[in-house]
């Protein structure tokens, strides 16, 4: 069972090689189709007077290229691939995994490195001028309407805004005043939360009338143009017991 | 697995998988082959995610609720990066680098960039046989390109630039690092440099060496560095006594090498500017402290290393610094107040150049009244003026090191001598040999507090100098008066008056001489441009 970050190195001791091919974008599309068990092709590997001769034949049924839009093109893609074989010098390629689980392990070495290039053929041919005319189409398209656009107008007033705007005044009104102490408690449970507060914040959560609760603040709390910018309200020392963040209750004295 | 058979060609043919589960994501490590990594030989590894960008991106308040919080704080801040168009970018766990620690704590480690792009244009796969013989090939999800770290003390890139600057006149590289631990164990004094490294090793006997080694012009400098060197390669064997003894007297020094950087800070020196210079030696405060201080740090005990060090650290920087009014008084006094002040202080300024100190020695002996710009290297600043720099040129070729080393053990003795020396002084102004004696005389004689009486600067007796030989211009008291009266003038633009070529006499002469005359005029003095200007009225 191996902890997390702790990679399983058996790829690395079997010394296990692998390949590790460039394959080229319209083939990869082509095999992310691939059905069952995932058969793609047949790769002949030869020796040709001494040099090894790789080939990758692409399966037929994958061969139907889909244009953009997902119709058929009239396309196929080319099916022989020879691979060509490059050295791994310079560089020395380790191949790891990563699960969902993040477990990390080594699954080897690259041995040889190898491009997968299409032979060319009529059909190659015709599936680059395929790619290069979706490339070239521009992103942005202008296109002309027949009718004027006629549903956005300017209202004088937003209707929207205008009936949240008489909502709110009918619900809200004047606020009312209630209690001195709820509104004490209130505020003391707010600056347990934050030392610092906007009046206009302080409106919102007490929902009272502005001259009342600063007539409030005044007696608990101290204004103050602090070093950053913003006035704000906090309270009076004697009422505040800001170590770490803890506080106890505050008695007010009415 | 078909095998086809050909003329001269025999191929297999093997069917290539393209797995649909996709539980495992492959990436490559890729090792750049001069690192010789070995995966085989790897006994256990442990690789994370470098989760150290995270704050950019992340939470970086500074109070969360409670005090010193303000309410809606955040909404507020995202709300005016918005407004100023700061995006920041997502912090995204795929993209962080990998930490690769091989075989423990001891073993390597590598940091694995991930590289962009090797997904746009064509994919990657990893093509691996399996057991039926089939091929699978898996997408490469990721490049991670993994480089070593390194476990050695490094430069910051500033110091890197200081150094660069440094290159040509650096002997010992050792140092370097020496240096920069030695500074890190002041600020940090639980760091404990036992690291295994070569700068540790050097540490003991280099510890006193910790400044830069200037190249001398002279034989005895470099020989002085080699053996230096050579010695301290010679002792690899390490003591835990002697190592600490560094540390102590790291510590001694370290303040002296901070003053030296500093001062080498304050020059604006660079390679070229020693090109075709004539100079008699360059030694740093540090280096001729350190070495001098080594040497009796070596002899003494660790309490008496801080007093020699304070001591030739004093004498050649506090010379300036603490001794200042003594010194000043002193030469107004001896130079009749034709040393000005402003001109004393400008020489103080610039005492943290290296040549100062060995010029302050002089300065304070203050054998004679004036002394004229006869060498000046470019190091000295200008406001130097007719102060230091003549000194200089009045002195020949002395290693500094002698004249230092000696002077610390005269200069506790020395103080007693104050008065026989500055006869000596004065007797011996011309002879070489005595000018050394006036240097070590001089250095000692820098803490007198006694203003000096004002004959002694002086050295020759009037009468035989201010007869003039037959030139076209004679340095006559008239003469000088005449000049202040029309107009004031400077010490300096007085000696221009009176050129050596034409007066016959030397300049030593012609400066004394002319100190003579200033005392009997005893002409009023006025500043003019930060300069002391005479000028008499009749």
């Amino acid at each position: 069972m191996s902890e997390k970050g702790e990679v399983d190195l058996t790829g690395a001791k079997q010394n296990t090689g692998v390949w590790l091919v460039k394959v080229p974008k319209y083939l990869s599309q082509q095999w992310a189709k691939a059905s069952g068990r995932g058969e793609v092709g047949k790769l002949r590997i030869g020796k040709n007077q001494g040099k090894a001769e790789v080939e990758f034949t692409l399966n037929e049924d994958l061969t139907m290229i889909d244009s953009l839009g997902n119709k058929p093109s009239g396309v196929q893609a080319p099916r022989d691939h020879p691979f060509t074989m490059q050295t791994v010098g310079g560089q020395t390629l380790a191949v790891f995994t990563e699960t969902q689980s993040e477990r990390i392990s080594l699954e080897g070495l690259v041995v040889q490195r190898a491009e997968c290039r299409p032979a060319v053929s009529e059909n190659y041919m015709k599936l680059k001028r395929l790619q290069i005319e979706e490339l070239s189409k521009p992103v942005r398209l202008s296109q002309q309407l027949e009718k004027a656009v006629t549903t956005n107008y300017k209202p004088v007033a937003n209707h929207s805004y205008n009936l949240e705007y008489d909502r709110k005044k009918k619900e809200e009104g004047k606020r009312a005043r209630v209690d001195k102490q709820q509104v004490l408690d209130m505020l003391f449970s707010a600056f347990e939360k934050h030392q610092y507060y906007n009046i206009k914040d302080l409106v919102d959560i007490t929902k009272q009338p502005v001259s009342y609760l600063k007539e409030i603040l005044r007696d608990i709390g101290i204004y103050n143009v602090k070093g950053t910018h913003k006035n704000t309200w906090e309270l009076k020392p004697e009422y505040r017991h800001y170590q770490g963040g803890e506080e106890e209750e505050k008695e007010t004295d009415d | 697995m078909a095998s086809l058979g050909g003329s001269s060609s025999s191929s297999t043919e093997y069917i290539v998988r393209v797995p649909k589960n996709t539980s495992k994501k492959y990436s490559i490590m890729a090792f750049n082959s001069g690192d010789k990594v070995n995966c085989s030989s790897w006994t256990q590894a442990r690789m994370e995610r470098d989760m150290s960008n995270r704050r950019m991106y992340g939470v970086e308040e500074t109070e969360e609720g409670a005090a010193g919080s303000e309410f809606g704080k955040k909404q507020r801040e995202e709300a005016r990066r918005k407004k100023f168009g700061i995006v920041t970018r997502e912090f995204k766990v795929e993209d962080q680098p990998w930490i690769l620690k091989v075989n423990g704590k001891a073993g390597k480690r590598f940091k694995g960039t991930k590289k962009g792009g090797i997904t746009e244009n064509a994919s990657y796969y990893i093509f691996t046989q399996c057991p039926d013989g089939a091929f699978e090939a898996f997408p490469v999800n990721g490049w991670y390109n993994f480089v070593p770290q390194a476990k050695h003390r490094t430069l910051t890139a500033e110091e890197a630039e200081e150094e660069w600057g440094r290159r040509n006149k650096v002997v010992n590289h050792f140092s370097i690092m020496l240096q920069r631990r030695l500074r890190e164990q002041e600020r940090g004094p639980d760091d404990d440099d036992e690291e295994g490294e070569k700068g540790g090793k050097k540490k003991k006997k280099k510890g006193g060496r910790g400044g830069d080694l200037r190249i001398h012009d002279l034989e005895d400098d470099l020989e002085l560095s080699s053996d230096e060197s050579d010695s301290s390669g010679g002792e690899d064997g390490d003591s835990k006594p002697k190592k600490k003894e560094g540390d102590v007297k790291g510590k001694g020094k370290k303040k002296k090498k901070k003053r030296g950087s500093d001062s080498e800070a304050n020059e604006d020196s660079d390679d070229g500017d020693f090109e075709g210079l004539e100079v008699d030696y360059m030694s740093d405060e540090s280096s001729s402290e350190e070495e001098v201080g080594e040497e009796k740090a070596k002899s003494n005990k660790e309490a008496v290393p801080k007093g020699i060090d304070e001591a030739s650290e004093s004498e050649e920087e506090s010379e300036e610094e603490k001794q200042n009014e003594e010194e000043g008084k002193e030469e107004e006094e001896e130079e009749e107040g034709k040393k000005t002040p402003v001109q004393t202080k400008k020489k103080r300024d610039s005492s943290g150049e290296s040549d100062t100190s060995e010029d302050s020695d002089i300065d304070g002996e203050a054998a004679s009244a004036l002394f004229m710009v006869k060498r000046t290297p470019p190091k000295r600043g200008g406001g130097r003026g007719s102060g230091g720099s003549s000194r200089t040129g009045s002195r020949p070729g002395t290693p500094s090191i002698d004249s230092t080393s000696t002077s610390n053990t005269l200069r506790a003795a020395a103080s007693k001598l104050e008065q026989g020396k500055r006869q000596v002084v004065g007797g011996s102004s011309e002879s070489p040999a005595a000018k050394r004696l006036k240097m070590e005389s001089s250095s000692t004689a820098v803490t007198t507090q006694s203003p000096a009486p004002s004959g002694k600067s002086t050295p020759q007796p009037p009468s035989g100098k201010s007869t003039p030989s037959s030139s076209d211009v004679q340095l006559t008291e008239e003469a000088v008066r005449r000049y202040l009266i029309r107009k004031p003038m400077t010490t300096k633009d007085l000696l221009k008056k009176f050129q050596t070529k034409r007066t016959g006499l030397s300049s030593e002469q012609t400066v004394n001489v002319l100190a003579q005359i200033l005392k009997r005029l005893n002409p009023e003095r006025k500043n003019v441009n930060d300069k002391m200007h005479f000028y008499l009225t009749e």
